[in-house]
């Protein structure tokens, strides 16, 4: 089963997907105490100290002979860096693309070729309808629901026969 | 863009022929053959070119705009055989070829 709640698994594997409505209100840095950027936050921060621990691990290591752990050595603070860093520069552009507007802004969505011309509503749903068929883990999701739709709709019956 | 994609597909194919070395060939070789020629040697120089990897990966799911779950998860599966393969793969489909094909003006939104 999927540990995930299904609006995680949706928001996680969709490409540029604008912000819920909540969180465009109220001032721009907001977004970063949300659940999902508080859980961000705190990975950044065990992933780092748990790289500079094994870095220091294999310091220990090459200290006592290990002559292939000085590699390691100096390469766990690397990528602890590089924690900080992507940390630091995703939250930069998420501010910049926040402040642009660009997020919120639907004329910036791409388009397909196909939905042109529909009714506003009618375009919007043949968009999700396309992008949830380009996504196989959504379409997944949906079979999934479907099946579950079924199977509880026999339920139903069953109890009605009884 | 285009570039950016090269550079990310190169070092998607190295690490990912590499950590198959490691996981398939060195670690079996360390475990019974007790010989550590392969994951020395070659983990090593994975570990090295995964940074190499990650920075460039990095670079190209910001130009793509692509949000900080599918980001994390682009970066890791340099570490797992074969996903990296399939992350390419999966990445190409559904984010490099959507942006090639649009306008420069969308793949530039998020300025390097």
């Amino acid at each position: 089963m999927e540990p995930q709640s299904p609006a995680a698994g949706l928001q996680g594997s969709a490409a540029p997907v604008p912000a819920p409505l909540a969180e465009r209100t109220g001032p721009t840095w907001r977004f970063l105490i949300t659940p999902r950027w508080l859980g961000w936050h705190l990975l950044m921060v065990v992933s780092f100290w748990g790289m500079l621990w094994l870095g220091d691990w294999q310091f220990h290591r090459a200290m006592s002979g290990n002559a292939l752990s000085w590699a390691y050595t100096f390469e766990w603070p690397l990528f602890a860096g590089f924690v900080v860093v992507f940390w630091a520069r995703t939250i930069r552009d998420e501010f910049r693309l926040r402040r642009d507007g660009v997020v919120d802004q639907p004329e910036d969505e791409p388009e397909l070729p196909s939905a042109i011309g529909m009714a506003a509503g009618d375009r919007a749903a043949a968009l999700i309808a396309q992008a949830e068929e380009d996504d196989p883990e959504l379409s997944a999701y949906n079979a999934y629901l479907t099946r579950l739709n079924t199977e509880v709709k026999g339920h139903g019956k069953w109890h009605g026969l009884r | 863009m285009r570039t950016a994609v090269q550079r990310y597909r190169i070092m998607a194919y190295i690490t990912g022929v590499l950590i198959i070395i490691v996981v398939f060939a060195g670690i079996p070789l360390q475990i019974w053959g007790h010989n550590t020629v392969i994951v020395n040697g070659v983990g090593t120089v994975h570990g090295f070119l995964y940074l190499v990897y990650i920075v460039f990966a990095y670079l190209l799911a910001r130009k793509l705009g692509m949000r900080p779950q599918p980001t994390v998860l682009l970066l890791l599966a340099g570490t797992v055989p074969i996903m990296t393969f399939a992350v390419e793969r999966w990445m190409t489909r559904r984010y490099i070829d959507p942006a090639l094909s649009e306008s420069p003006r969308v793949a530039d939104t998020v300025s390097s």
